[in-house]
């Protein structure tokens, strides 16, 4: 298995992607996808695997400073990484590489540099990172005959061959091939403006290793970070004194608060990065009187976290309230039984109970002040929100 | 699709240009943003989910003694000025102003960004 390194696409995919097979990331024009394909070889790099980067559309040195601008160190795998100059040859500049492909226009030429490296390589990552240049310079036709050839060598050697495609207006019989028949497996990449949510995500469109999902994911592109996995909005809710200001300041890497007089009035709100994910997190006041403002800012949102104090069950119906009020049934929720290091508080089992909660609701312990189970908790949440491994 | 995200970013950048505008900002009511221009890199989605906070905040605050909703919400400092303004019912505006900025031209083209949001989101 090679890993793609795309937070939760391994997951999708069943671990990652087989020796042998190929998959093509498929972008809409205009979304940053190409990144896919860098993020890719670079994490089998650092898990020792052997690279090989195509690289057709721009000069392979800017390609490497990409590499740096995401914090990726090449520099370490010089014995690794192999670059395939399709682009200084076409404009007439001299080449660094070791694999050079002297006629970029010409698939003949290109066929024979793909082909004896295939041949000449260990079992790499080979990440072509614009096969749609390819074909504009040598012809849909001819590139679809060759990238066939591609992939059947490289099952039969042993590596796993990667395409970057962006799909501009080709024939809908090439759109085609690429989606339905060309590939082990299609990512594609898109934009989306639904409702107020602007943004980029993926999603599986075929495998043929794995069972279908579904799912898509939003994700971010950090520099440096690299794919990031985004959710705009995770609501902590629950009621007052419950410890929700205090949870949202121990998940998050930075966090703003209004508070007066030791009371939130308006909002909570912490960003937090963790495990390849960029969440925003949005905590509300608790009192009744607070209620229109809490209606008003709930929405949109992903995954909830219900504060309760565990100490105190009086406070049960107002946060059970609370979930109303957020409309948040419907929504993945886990509650969070907080001060679980006060003498009496009870436990998570105890809670489940007293709350008539439906069975399948997962309660996790937490001392919020101490920031014992914050992580956890959110990592609950998240494979709530992202259906799951 | 993507076509309304490049719209939305050439009314923003048209918003941007007027002088004294810092920064500006098109979010959603419940105070996600949606796209923002601006000079310095800033980390805007506090500030959004506040300014979505404050403008939620003050229409409650006057419908309940029925005044109406506000035209627009300005919190000014010694340093420089915040502008919130509703953009039908599902986005708002936010633009930052330098102090010494006269507000005449910013809340005049603001209120017509306001309305071509509203439509580009419909
Ligand atoms: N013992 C204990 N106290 C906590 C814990 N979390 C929060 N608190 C305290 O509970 C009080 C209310 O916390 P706060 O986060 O402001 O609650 P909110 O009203 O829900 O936002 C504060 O005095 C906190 O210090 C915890 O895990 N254990
Ligand atoms: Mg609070």
């Amino acid at each position: 298995m090679v890993e793609t390194g795309i937070p939760k696409l391994d997951d999708f995919l069943g671990g990652g992607i087989p020796v042998g097979k190929s998959l093509v990331y498929y972008n809409q024009p205009g979304i940053e996808g190409e990144i896919f394909g860098l993020q890719t070889i670079y994490s089998n790099l650092k898990s020792g695997g052997t690279g090989v980067f195509v690289v057709s559309s721009t000069m392979p040195d800017l390609v490497k400073s990409q590499f740096k601008e995401f914090g990726w160190d090449i520099e370490l795998y010089n014995d690794k990484l192999f670059f395939v100059d399709a682009y200084n040859p076409l404009i007439g500049a001299p080449s660094n590489e070791k694999y050079v492909v002297s006629q970029p226009d010409n698939i003949e030429g290109f066929n024979k540099i793909i082909t004896d490296l295939i041949k000449e390589l260990p079992p790499s990552t080979i990440v072509f990172g614009s096969l749609s240049t390819i074909m504009d310079l040598c012809g849909e036709k001819e590139t679809i005959e060759a990238v066939k050839t591609w992939n059947k060598m490289a099952m039969l050697y042993d590596h796993v061959i990667i395409y970057n495609f962006t799909a501009w207006p080709y024939s809908q019989e090439t759109l085609d091939l690429i989606k339905n028949d060309l590939f082990n497996a299609v990512i594609s990449i898109g934009g989306i403006a639904e409702r107020v949510i602007f943004g980029q995500y993926f999603g599986i469109l075929k495998s043929d290793w794995t069972e279908e999902t579904k799912k898509s994911m939003l994700f971010r592109v950090l520099r440096p970070g690299g794919i990031k996995l985004y959710i705009p909005k995770i609501l902590v809710t629950g009621a007052f004194d419950a410890g929700k200001s205090t949870f949202v300041h121990a998940l998050s890497t930075r966090a703003i608060s209004v508070d007066r007089l030791g009371t939130t009035i308006a909002l909570d709100h912490g960003h937090i990065d963790y495990k390849g994910f960029s969440a925003d997190i949005f905590g509300t006041p608790g009192q009744e009187r607070f209620d229109p403002i809490i209606k008003l800012l709930s929405g949109e949102s992903m995954g909830v976290f219900l504060v309760v104090d565990s100490t105190n069950p009086a406070d049960f119906v107002r946060a059970k309230h609370m979930l109303e009020i957020t409309k948040a049934y419907g929504l993945p929720y886990i509650i969070v039984a907080n001060k679980q290091d006060v003498s009496g508080a009870l436990t998570p089992e105890e809670i489940k109970e007293q709350f008539n909660m439906p069975e399948d609701v997962t309660v996790v312990p937490v001392v919020a002040k101490d920031k014992i189970g914050v992580f956890e908790a959110f990592e609950v949440l998240i494979d709530k929100i992202t259906g799951g491994t | 699709m993507s076509d309304t995200i490049d719209m939305v970013d050439k009314l923003l950048a048209d918003l941007k240009n007027i002088g004294g505008v810092e920064a500006c900002a098109a979010a959603s009511r419940d105070g996600l943003l949606i796209r923002a221009v601006m000079q310095k890199e800033l980390y805007l989605e506090s500030l959004v989910a506040m300014s979505a906070t404050i403008l939620g905040a003050s229409e409650t605050a006057t419908t309940q003694v029925q005044k109406g909703v506000p035209n627009r919400v300005i919190v000014e400092t010694d340093y420089g000025k915040l502008i919130i303004v509703g953009a039908g019912p599902k986005a708002l505006l936010i633009v930052l102003a330098s102090q010494d900025t006269g507000l005449g031209l910013i809340l005049l083209e603001l209120q017509k960004s306001a309305m071509k949001l509203k439509e580009l989101l419909k």
